[in-house]
């Protein structure tokens, strides 16, 4: 059973339908007892950090998140919103503090060439920055991937970013540490490469 | 480096896909050809007239589709409020698609970004030729029907400030002209924004995608006769527009 937050932002259908295909049983709760009962979580989103973390601090599923992964090491993956979420703070409408499980801020994604549109939207090239990451089996370094945002994880100084993508600047698009796996582009939504890059955290993380 | 985006449209009424040049339903189409093409996003849009139909059709086939969709979906027509919006999100959509429903409370662009981010939203906006409106264009609603006093540019900008995500753009003249984008018309949207903004309408050849890059200053290429798109056309499209140096995922 792969555990899905559902902390009402978001995509949970698509990521839900993914899990699916590759023939996991995917199961969307906010319930502490059935996220604890996951072999694994995910937490996709998107939308406003602010909203995300207002949301997870009102369902409480901060403490319980922070139970079963920081304490029980259980595996989770963010995607998007929710691999922001992952980090220390952002700058989205005031500063709000994240999961903190990642050391970086997110701020907003300043393309260097200020022809680029924003929010970033679209396929683009993923540089695998530590391409012996299990994410990464059987994809090829410059594989293209879905994003969608306005927001940006800074470079964690830790080490424990994977992979980078370039729009206007290298941003940090992927991390690892530990058990805690994030993807800001949308594997889900990321074709033949994105199935194969959540089939390697399903079976392999 | 970001790609430009080649979008399917698929227009359905009723609950049945529906094309303006072949009148049979065939529902070949729609299975599984996300994988095997190499589209990067699909639109559906419910073009159902009558506004009291049901729209549990239209849902069930997002649903049925949602499932083996591993590329966005955007997914719109007749959206009014956020029950809709609940709805279509419900059935599997990434993105929905507003158009008559913001003209009639612009606010409500502001609403489903709120509540779900504005990459959510597209905003959709169908434009007529006029002599009237400053840059020659207005905007219409209602399937076109219906003239706004609205100019596309100042529409789209305004949308962009109530928190729209991306624009698209549709030439009411070109549809189904095969002629090519409207270009002045695309430039004047994507001059007015900094969103990413998908052209539509009036694709009749590949060189139409890279003039509505080119010129017209658009992220992403929407065609809606899928007639004419087996599986190997939408890669030769697309090897095209990469030999006119045009970033694509091929």
């Amino acid at each position: 059973m792969i555990g899905i937050v559902d902390y009402g932002l978001g995509n949970l259908t698509s990521v839900a339908g993914a899990v699916a295909k590759l023939g996991f049983k995917p199961d969307v709760t906010s319930d502490a007892a059935r996220l604890e009962a996951a072999d694994k979580l995910i937490l996709p989103g998107v939308g406003a950090f602010t909203d995300g973390m207002a949301n997870l601090q009102a369902r409480g599923l901060i403490d319980i998140l922070n139970d079963l992964v920081v304490k029980r090491r259980k595996p989770i993956l963010g995607i998007c919103l929710g691999f922001q979420l992952l980090g220390q703070s952002s700058s989205e409408f005031g500063d709000t503090a994240g999961l903190g499980w990642i050391d970086a801020p997110v701020t907003r994604l300043q393309p260097e060439d200020a022809s680029l549109r924003v929010p970033h939207v679209g396929w683009n090239d993923l540089s695998q920055t530590r391409p012996a990451c299990v994410l990464f089996d059987g994809i090829e370094d410059g594989a293209l991937f879905y994003f969608v945002h306005s927001y940006r994880m800074e470079t964690p100084p830790d080490g424990s970013e994977i992979g980078t993508c370039d729009y206007g600047g290298a941003f940090t698009a992927a991390v690892q540490k530990g058990n805690v796996f994030g993807t800001q582009f949308h594997p889900e939504k990321s074709q033949q490469a994105g199935l194969t890059l959540l089939a390697n955290y399903l079976e392999k993380a | 480096m970001l790609r430009n985006r080649l979008i399917t449209v698929l227009t359905f009424n009723g609950g049945t896909l529906f094309r303006t040049k072949l009148f049979e339903p065939d529902y070949r189409y729609t299975h599984n050809f996300v994988d095997s093409w190499s589209v990067d996003e699909i639109v559906m849009l419910d073009v159902t007239r009558d506004p009291g139909a049901d729209k549990s059709a239209f849902y069930e086939v997002v649903t049925q589709f949602a499932k083996e969709c591993f590329v966005p979906l955007a997914v719109g027509g007749g959206i009014r409020n956020m029950d809709d919006v609940r709805a279509m999100m419900a059935a599997g959509g990434d993105k929905v698609v507003v158009n008559s429903g913001a003209v009639e409370r612009p606010e409500f662009i502001t609403e489903i970004a709120e509540a779900y981010g504005r990459q959510c939203v597209v905003l959709s906006i169908d434009a007529r030729k006029s002599d009237d409106l400053e840059g020659g264009y207005e905007v219409f609603s209602h399937f076109a029907a219906r003239p706004t006093g609205k100019t596309p540019a100042g529409w789209a900008a305004e949308g962009e400030q109530l928190g729209a995500g991306e624009i698209m753009i549709t030439s009411v003249e070109r549809d189904g002209s095969l002629q090519g984008y409207d270009i002045p018309l695309c430039r004047q949207v994507s001059d007015a924004v900094t969103l990413p903004v998908l052209g539509m309408a009036g694709a009749g050849n590949w060189k139409h995608f890279v003039e509505g890059v080119e010129q017209g200053g658009l992220s992403a290429v929407c065609t809606q006769n899928i007639y004419h798109f087996t599986e190997t056309s939408i890669a030769s499209a697309k090897k095209f527009m990469e030999k006119k140096g045009i970033p694509v995922r091929l």
